[in-house]
């Protein structure tokens, strides 16, 4: 990834002492990063390393244990763990997004295409039919969907083409940050590298900062800036991305880097 | 004369944990200052850690042991310790680096590849494009090339767009592993033209050529590695 974070900014995210335990099974363990605004870091480890439980706690999906996930709201620092039902639905609506691994779940499947996109829009008040219909459009043409297959319903749409619609439909309130739990894993790499051109585009052209969990090394180096490893929950070395993959350190990471082809 | 980049006492060691845990020392204690406008060759063979010094000026390799002073926009700063967001910056206006080898983004025309530091830069597309063209023309990429993705050309091809990239917008420092290792003369005399005006424009340049020719071709200085030569600890 080239460019710049913008480092004369606040930190939008600032992650700190985040514990969740299932039991006495640690989900992930101990976790702090910030992120800056226009900044992707990378999310990587095995199945099972804690990858998507620490993106749900960051989600406000799943309460973590211990610790807060202190976000840069328009109304200063809240922590997303301490906030009401009712403020977490605010902001999860305005200003961040959440991509799933399986877009069935991401997606209203009884709904179509446009209305996926306009539900957000109208969650945030805006009545206006023909303007969210031209939004919708919009979007659909920037993720590369077809705008013909606005009143389709996602159930007919490829995989590729449901985890687009899933992008569209969070991007359109155009949110600060993205939290995506592997966004191209089981799509074909054709479908790949066109979703990841779409998002870097987005990256640079939005200022939008991304927290991306995959076990793909070669889309992390591609779309990153910087790297966290996690095995067993806990964060075990962070770096620039090229830093990581080209020089890892820790065992499991070299480990984890030499087992791939080329990244 | 005042240092542009200087190296102090860095080491660097290689720890393979997978590989009874072998450890390469491939530099050690090694000093040296650069100035604007010079050019220097890194000399030695294989393994004396040629590559793995240009690296860990750019940080793509961690420095563990000593320091890389930068003059970053008119202030040092320490490439060993500086923090990631700081790095980017001065990999976008003070650091070029141009490996053999293009890592290529799919569905990102050549063009498009070759003017990124120039957008990076704030500069206006237009004006970019028109930038790029030229050096695209100047590295001889056939014009039906220009607005396909780098995926499917030929490692010269590829090595030209890179070079093409690194030499698009003037760095204060820049360096280049091996930048002609699959061209053509014609080609070779062209990166030697690139490589005399970015050393009157001030740049510095270190550089790894294997060719000797094109080592005479450049350099300025000789820096003989090979008393670097990689030692199991």
């Amino acid at each position: 990834m080239t460019g710049m974070p913008d480092k004369n900014n606040l930190p939008l995210l600032k992650v700190q002492n985040l514990s969740k335990f299932f039991g006495k099974h640690i989900g992930c363990y101990d976790i702090n990063f910030e992120l800056s605004p226009g900044e992707v870091i990378g999310v990587v480890g095995e199945s099972g390393s804690g990858k998507s439980t620490l993106l749900n706690c960051i989600a406000g999906k799943t309460q973590p244990t211990n610790g807060a996930v202190f976000f840069n709201s328009s109304d200063g620092y809240i922590d997303l763990c301490m906030s009401d039902e009712a403020q977490l639905r605010k902001i999860s609506r305005t200003q961040t997004g959440f991509v799933t691994q399986n877009s069935r779940d991401g997606l209203r499947m009884g709904i179509s295409a446009g209305g996926n996109i306009g539900e957000r829009l109208m969650a945030n008040g805006m009545r206006n039919y023909s303007q969210i219909r031209k939004i919708a459009l919009k979007w659909l043409e920037t993720v590369e969907i077809d705008p013909a297959r606005i009143d389709d319903l996602p159930e007919t749409f490829s995989g590729g083409m449901q985890q687009r619609l899933q992008i569209a439909a969070n991007l359109v309130t155009e949110p600060k940050i993205m939290l995506m739990d592997e966004p191209t894993s089981g799509l074909d790499v054709s479908v790949q590298a066109r979703l990841i051109d779409v998002l870097r585009k987005l990256v640079s052209r939005l200022n939008l900062s991304m927290v991306l969990v995959t076990h793909d090394l070669a889309v992390a180096r591609l779309m990153c800036h910087r790297l966290y490893v996690m095995k067993n929950g806990k964060i075990i070395e962070s770096g620039l991305s090229d830093q990581i993959l080209d020089d890892p350190r820790k065992p499991y990471t070299q480990l984890l880097v030499s087992s791939v082809l080329k990244p | 004369m005042d240092w542009i980049l200087k190296l102090v006492n860095i080491g660097k060691e290689f720890v393979f944990h997978h590989q009874q845990g072998t450890r390469l020392v491939v530099i050690e204690n090694f000093s040296m200052d650069f100035s604007s406008g010079e050019t220097a060759v890194l000399s030695g063979p294989s393994g004396s850690g040629k590559s793995t010094l240009l690296r860990m000026i750019y940080a793509s390799y961690k420095t563990e042991k000593g320091h890389i002073f930068i003059k970053h926009h008119g202030k040092q700063v320490d490439v060993a310790t500086a923090a990631p967001a700081l790095i980017y910056n001065i990999r976008q206006d003070t650091i070029g680096y141009v490996s053999q080898f293009l890592r290529v983004v799919p569905r990102v025309s050549a063009l498009d590849t070759v003017i990124e530091p120039l957008i990076a830069r704030n500069m206006e597309e237009n004006l970019a494009m028109e930038k790029g063209e030229q050096m695209l023309e100047r590295l001889n990429i056939p014009q039906n090339l220009w607005h396909l993705s780098a995926t499917t050309f030929s490692g010269g091809e590829q090595q030209r767009i890179n070079i093409a990239r690194g030499f698009i917008a003037p760095y204060p420092v820049l360096l280049l592993d091996e930048p002609t290792a699959s061209l053509d003369a014609k080609n070779r005399t062209v990166v030697m033209e690139l490589i005399q005006e970015a050393q009157k424009q001030g740049s510095c340049i270190i550089s790894i050529f294997h060719d000797k020719y094109d080592q005479q071709m450049i350099a300025g200085r000789i820096i003989d590695m090979s008393e670097q030569l990689r030692k199991e600890a």
